[in-house]
């Protein structure tokens, strides 16, 4: 039914999703030191995931387009495939799930995603995967382009922005590309489908007409009873089921290791502070002078 | 390593086929990006590091895409490149993600440019040792990409590189084996928090069982922490030409419009900077507003310390969009400034913000805990809550414009 369903959708798309610690206050644990507390800190469906979700959403209210998301993560990243599923309104969700893929790099990362688009390409093409910009933990924003790399699709990185032609199986979208120093660069692109897009932070879907209104609606009401239910739309699969070799996963395949964590050293100090008093008004006087010395001298 | 254990030296098994660093150029509007610069003057001092150590001349190698890039290719040598491999064509104007891995890949795999470059050199040539890329919007997809198709390891956004000897020991790397890999760049990264940092390693598997090469021992570096050569035209180099294969599908992804614009939020043309981190989580929303009235009296642009950026407290939605915000994050993920007087609000200074803000004129700290790291990089440290400083504060500056209106 649902493989039925994706052959006759206008356009299928992927989301690639993470769970990732959880930066909110009242959730993020720190140690005395500054360092994450991860046994105390919750987690949850990645910042930047949600709004690849997000950006997925848009082509299912513009296009009627049809959505899958995958993970690769241990059990309990379930629960960010739900979470996503309530932003998006997938129809099917994917849990690449192994011991073996323990410990990977962004490459070896990669390589079990590649596998998993690739499976899910048996039942249809795949036109568009989304991902996030980077994920908050590790930081890296490697995963997305090298999965796109590996499946021969062309990337477009920090996209706000993109409309698809279905006819013509072209995507247009606009990226927001910022150098060093104070440059910002907004790009239009277009390129052939499939695509692969990493989405800008700053991605903001927009519903502009009625009828994308009444379809936003009626799509979210949808999704939030499959992500009651999301279990029934959810496929977990390990390696061997993936069909991954082994060699090329997880630890063995990654090209990368940790050598050694260690805190960074505290740097000499380079100023000697005068420390003074907050709640002492004479203090707090002699400090507001000195600023107007700097900041009069500037205004001179 | 333990007394009398023995070390597997199998690392010059296939040394030569990698030789030489490359160093990926980024620009725009005919000028090279500083962080290329920077890349440059830490590939320098390590390559003369590296062949006065190994007694060779491995050299560092500029690899510039583009269109009418002529000039910059001397540039590159004035700033400490060997040789410059330039690969000029209509087609590589702009840096388009699918077309640039491509001709990157197919110069890091060419032997003929690599004998041009040093004909000692060339004969067992694979690839290069090193590979260095910038850590900006287009770099960091650039090497993502790269590396797939080179198949080889890469580390994001590092901030310290050393080139040792080391003893290895890896369940999978080695089988349990100490092996000595020889010539490995040691690539430091801070994590998010700033405190800790870790060093990754790219290592061939030596492991019989699951034997691989993995070169270049490839890196993204952080725009804003090396430090450029002097512009030096003395210097000389080796300009190569290199002409890429093109398909005619790499030519269909088409940038139909490119516009280079200032962000919204300006820290050059402000005198006064004010950044606050996490210490205004007690009161996040009455914090903010108070730290934008003390901006209001200094004219000063705010900044965000980088834990504020990823919106870890509800705020009303355009607190949040204008402040909690990426474009304004000081440290080696955002900014690098330089104002007259910078004030830090409930930053606690771990090490990425520092490095953004360390050259500021005169540095004002306001924090409840002496201890914090920014007390060794200010100028006056008020200790306090901010809801209770600030309004003080606010006070006193108000008061201080008053006298200079009266003196005026």
């Amino acid at each position: 039914m649902e493989i039925a369903e994706s052959m006759t959708s206008p356009l299928n798309i992927a989301v690639i999703v993470k769970l990732e610690p959880d930066f909110s206050e009242g959730s993020v644990s720190y140690n005395s030191d500054g360092t994450l507390n991860r046994a105390e800190t919750k987690s949850i469906l990645g910042p930047h995931s949600a709004i690849a979700s997000a950006a997925a959403f848009y082509a299912k209210v513009k296009y009627g387009a049809a959505i899958s998301i995958a993970t690769m993560g241990p059990p309990i990243a379930d629960s960010a495939l739900q979470r996503a599923q309530l932003i998006s309104d997938a129809e099917s969700l994917y849990l690449y799930s192994d011991r073996i893929f323990s410990g990977a790099d962004t490459l070896a990362t990669a390589e079990v995603l590649k596998t998993g688009i690739k499976k899910m390409e048996d039942a249809g093409t795949i036109d568009i995967v989304f991902s996030g910009h980077r994920a908050s933990d590790g930081e890296t924003g490697q995963t997305g382009p090298q999965t796109a790399w590996k499946l021969g699709y062309t990337f477009l990185g920090n996209v706000i922005s993109y409309n698809v032609d279905i006819n013509k199986r072209i995507l247009t979208a606009e990226r927001l590309i910022t150098l060093q120093g104070t440059t910002d660069i907004i790009e239009e692109i277009e390129a052939p489908l499939p695509v692969f897009i990493t989405v800008d932070p700053s991605y903001k879907s927009v519903f502009n007409t009625v009828s994308l209104r009444l379809a936003l609606v009626k799509y979210q009401k949808e999704a939030e009873q499959r992500a009651q239910n999301y279990k029934n739309y959810l496929k977990i699969l390990n390696a061997q089921q993936l069909g991954v070799d082994s060699k090329f996963v997880g630890l063995p395949g990654s090209p990368t290791i940790v050598y050694k964590v260690e805190r960074i050293p505290k740097a000499r100090a380079n100023r000697r502070a005068e420390v003074i008093d907050g709640a002492d008004r004479q203090q707090l006087r002699r400090a507001a002078q000195k600023i107007h010395e700097i900041v009069g001298r500037v205004n001179q | 390593m333990p007394i009398g254990e023995k070390v597997t030296n199998s690392s010059n098994e296939h040394d030569s086929c990698y030789r030489h660093l490359y160093v990926v150029v980024e620009h725009q509007d005919d000028k090279i990006l500083p962080v290329t610069l920077e890349m440059l003057g830490e590939a320098r001092r390590l390559m003369d590091n590296f062949n006065g150590r190994y007694s060779s001349s491995e050299k560092v190698v500029a690899l510039v895409l583009g269109n009418n890039i002529k000039k910059l290719c001397e540039e590159l040598i004035y700033y400490g490149a060997d040789a410059v491999i330039s690969v000029e064509n209509p087609n590589l104007e702009y840096p388009i993600n699918l077309i640039y891995t491509k001709v990157i890949s197919q110069v890091a795999r060419d032997k003929v440019c690599a004998s041009k470059i040093s004909p000692e050199y060339s004969e067992n040539f694979r690839k290069p040792r090193y590979m260095f890329f910038s850590a900006d919007n287009i770099g960091r997809h650039l090497s993502s990409t790269v590396l797939a198709e080179l198949e080889s390891g890469l580390a994001s956004d590092i901030n310290k590189l050393v080139i040792e000897d080391l003893d290895i020991k890896h369940e999978h790397k080695t089988k349990g084996q100490l092996v000595r890999y020889e010539k490995t760049l040691e690539m430091y990264r801070p994590d998010f928090s700033g405190f800790l940092w870790t060093t990754i390693l790219c290592l061939d598997n030596r492991n019989p069982a699951i034997q691989r090469e993995y070169h270049p021992q490839a890196c993204s570096i952080i725009p804003g922490v090396f430090a450029a050569l002097q512009r030096e035209p003395a210097r000389k180099g080796i300009i190569v030409e290199f002409n890429p294969e093109l398909d005619q599908a790499d030519k269909a992804v088409k940038i139909l419009n490119r516009q280079v614009t200032k962000s919204p939020v300006d820290f050059d043309s402000h005198k006064v900077v004010i950044s606050f981190g996490r210490g205004i989580k007690d009161a996040p929303e009455d914090n903010i507003k108070l730290i934008g009235q003390l901006a209001n009296e200094l004219n000063a642009e705010i900044g965000v310390s980088l834990p504020i950026s990823k919106k870890p407290y509800s705020v009303s939605e355009p607190v949040s969009s204008l402040y909690l915000n990426p474009d304004r994050v000081i440290g080696t993920s955002g900014r690098k400034i330089a104002p007259t007087l910078y004030v830090a609000i409930g930053v606690s200074g771990a090490m990425q913000h520092i490095a953004g803000m360390k050259e500021s004129g005169f540095v004002i700290a306001i924090n409840t805990d002496p201890e914090s790291p920014i007390r060794d990089e200010c100028d006056i440290f008020i200790k306090g809550r901010m809801e209770d400083v600030l309004p003080l504060l606010i006070e006193e500056v108000k008061m201080q414009n008053q006298v200079m209106e009266v003196h005026e």
